[in-house]
């Protein structure tokens, strides 16, 4: 793998992590916000809103996920290199 | 009426006391059942999270094992055995964040990220290990997805 893939595979992994965690960041701050603010005010709802929060957290991190595997082929796994 | 009004008067603390007892003990018997009444609420929230989440992982079980027993039909064994490990590891990850969602608000106050070690263990675990190819493996681990939606078309 000559130096300019590999320069830009770091660069484009880093990227991938960085931006691709910024939204799902955002949406399960404040996903867990409102599930506990709910749980607060009704604390009998606990199991249905834990369930639900179970459900949008694991589509939401599937977005961290995305961006971590494709930087972790970048890294390990090129399929750009020589 | 009149035996209420003449035990009123024989109490040796006067009337007023008397009800002053009343209204007390009516009081702390209503506390009382109001905290075993949310008690009980609360064991039903509970165990109405832990059933759910059993519910979870067995239907990405039976789909795993189902997509498993495809794969080696029709794709091949080796394909069939990256599906299997990232079907585990996906019920691993599941697992460990259903772990997390449980104990938030109650011993933490935001979800750990330790879940997120799981992907990175299979893409570094498959790139070592010559048997395993990278793409069946991802796919295996996605297979929480479905379920998750079958699971909750099933019982919403």
């Amino acid at each position: 793998m000559d130096s300019i893939t590999t320069a830009a595979s770091v660069v484009a992994a880093g990227l991938a992590v960085g931006l691709g965690a910024i939204g799902p960041g955002i949406g399960q701050g404040s996903a867990a916000q409102g599930a506990v603010e709910g749980i607060a005010r009704q604390p009998e709802a606990e199991g249905k809103i834990r369930g639900t929060l179970l459900l949008s957290f694991a589509f939401m991190e599937s977005l961290t996920i995305y961006g971590l595997v494709v930087a972790l082929v970048l890294l390990f796994a090129n399929p750009f290199a020589g | 009426m009149s035996t209420l009004r003449k035990t009123l008067k024989k109490s040796p603390f006067g009337e007023a006391s008397e009800v002053q007892m009343h209204n007390e003990i009516s009081q702390k018997t209503e506390k009382a059942t109001h905290s075993v009444s949310s008690e009980d609420s609360l064991q039903d929230a509970s165990t109405e999270y832990v059933q759910l989440q059993r519910r979870i992982f067995q239907s990405t079980l039976i789909v795993s094992a189902l997509v498993v027993v495809l794969t080696a039909f029709f794709v091949g064994i080796y394909f069939s055995m990256s599906v299997l490990f990232g079907a585990l590891s996906g019920m691993l990850y599941l697992r460990l964040l259903a772990r997390s969602i449980g104990r938030l608000g109650v011993q933490s106050g935001s979800v750990s990220k330790a879940q997120l070690l799981v992907p990175v263990v299979l893409v570094l675990a498959v790139t070592r290990l010559p048997h395993l190819e990278l793409l069946p493996s991802l796919l295996g681990f996605l297979l929480y997805k479905p379920s998750l939606v079958i699971q909750y078309l099933l019982k919403p």
